[in-house]
């Protein structure tokens, strides 16, 4: 269960050293003409899907910096963005 | 003694067309799957099931049953959950071994104190059995408990809710399905569900990797699963994230534990197995992931758990561990509904880690749902648009640490 997630300060740590948090869902939505359903979407729902995702990560036990990475959920290992542009 | 047994249900080859299609072999699919056939004449279904039945958290559960939930949209639901058991045991003609023992929750605090209080007025409101007791009580209740101030976390009091206790997960799963099969349900083991196909806003068929099967009502039960077949299939995004629970066994003992024990405050609960053995668990990885792998730092925290709670326990070795995937939801509510994004599609997911107690009610009213087409009134408050419209049910009074959410 337990992996390596690479802080982009402190390098390859235990997975438990990290909290989730989320799915990259992309900016927040504009407040403008923001309907319930695209704020809903937004703070609620999740691909969830089976394979590679973006996601972000804080390094709670660590230095405290948020970054992304890319996770391979049936794995459950990090993905580097070379792998992924080279088709893993 | 020697006769010769017959299997519980026939393997038949996939048929290209069926009246219902249930994509999930699990409690919640074969529950659906029988009552349909039982309750409403409903026999051509097929249940579609991509590893074997009962693989997912229908065999990984720990098996406790109870209905002392938060909010009075959950509390009904559990209560005829607890009340179906016996009835489904003769019903079956399988022995679902319901141990009703009861379940007593610890409260470390004054203020978890009170948060029962509002839990046992909720109970006994909805003419469910559950009382607050005091420490002394709680001794007398499970005598291994220390009850002095040595502890970590002194035991203030608890709730005991008698009605609760154990049920026989296997056996709920070969008994829903043998039920069923008698009935004309048809089980598809080893066959994954790969699409869903959508004509003039409707269920048209459903594809899998041994055929395409035209039905016009499928439903979505595959569990911890569902979110993914629901966005692979459909585009559909749920609030839902899957994270792993992990639970274990001790060795087996002599008989200890008369009742459920949990905590909140060392997050864990506990239960002696008719075999002797201390199941325990609670935990679950803190992010969201398909996996069912379990981790040496959740064996050291249960044991630190358990030997703080129950110190006649220090030493024992654990003999198993395991993890199965729960589907948690931002308010700890299940998600039931019907009909959208497409009509025929129905949806029964989010149950996090309550799917096992909820099943076969769950299983009675979707296939209520399925057949008549009218939402009953029970499930109308677990719909999804609740979190478009900001009601959110109270079933967790605050967003936990281990929730990916907050």
């Amino acid at each position: 269960m337990a992996f390596l997630i690479a802080c982009p300060l402190c390098g390859p740590r235990d997975a438990y050293e990290f909290r989730f948090g989320g799915e990259d869902k992309g900016p927040r939505p504009a407040t403008e003409n923001l309907t319930p359903e695209a704020w809903c979407d937004y703070v609620h729902m999740a691909d969830s899907r089976f394979g590679v995702q973006k996601e972000w990560w804080y390094h709670r036990r660590g230095c405290g910096t948020w970054f992304t990475i890319y996770r391979d959920t049936v794995k459950n290992i990090e993905v580097s963005v070379k792998d992924l542009e080279a088709g893993k | 003694m020697f006769l010769k047994f017959n299997r519980l249900w026939k393997e038949t080859p996939l048929k290209s067309s069926y009246d219902a299609v249930i994509i999930g072999g699990g409690l919640h699919g074969l529950a659906t799957a029988y009552f349909l056939a039982s309750r409403h004449g409903i026999t051509d279904v097929a249940v579609i099931e991509k590893k074997f039945i009962g693989c997912g958290a229908a065999g990984r559960n720990t098996a406790i049953v109870r209905a002392n939930q938060r909010t009075q949209e959950n509390v009904p639901l559990y209560k005829e959950a607890l009340d179906l058991w016996p009835v489904l045991t003769q019903e079956l003609d399988f022995n679902l071994m319901f141990y009703n023992c009861g379940n007593l929750n610890l409260a470390h605090s004054d203020a978890a104190l009170k948060a029962f209080r509002m839990h046992v007025a909720t109970a006994q409101f909805h003419g469910v059995d559950s009382q607050l007791v005091d420490a002394k009580q709680c001794k007398e209740l499970v005598p291994a408990l220390d009850i002095s101030d040595r502890p970590r976390y002194p035991i203030f009091g608890g709730m005991f809710h008698p009605p609760g206790g154990i049920v026989r997960h296997d056996a709920v799963v070969w008994g829903l399905a043998k039920g069923g099969a008698k009935l004309g349900v048809r089980l598809h083991q080893g066959t994954e569900a790969t699409g869903i196909g959508v004509k003039n806003g409707k269920v048209a068929w459903v594809d899998t990797d041994k055929g395409r099967i035209q039905t016009t009502k499928v439903l979505n039960a595959a569990g911890a699963y569902s979110a993914g077949i629901a966005f692979n299939c459909l585009g559909q995004r749920l609030p839902i994230s899957v994270l792993t629970i992990q639970a274990m066994v001790t060795q087996p003992l002599k008989p200890l534990l008369h009742h459920v024990v949990s905590s909140g405050a060392y997050h864990a609960y506990a239960n002696q197995t008719l075999k002797g053995e201390i199941a325990t668990g609670a935990h679950m990885d803190p992010w969201p992931n398909y996996t069912n792998q379990s981790t040496a730092h959740y064996i050291k925290h249960q044991a630190e758990a358990i030997g703080e709670m129950l110190p006649c326990l220090r030493g024992v070795k654990f003999m198993r561990i395991w993890g199965g995937l729960a589907d948690m939801t931002p308010d700890m509510a299940p998600i039931m509904d019907g009909n959208v994004p497409v009509e025929g599609y129905y949806l029964d997911c989010g149950w996090g880690y309550f799917g096992f107690k909820s099943a076969t009610v769950t299983g009675k009213y979707m296939a209520q749902y399925m057949a008549t087409g009218e939402c009953p009134e029970i499930l109308k408050p677990f719909r999804l648009k609740r979190f478009e419209e900001h009601r959110l049910m109270g079933e967790t009074a605050a967003l936990v640490d281990y929730t990916a959410n907050n």
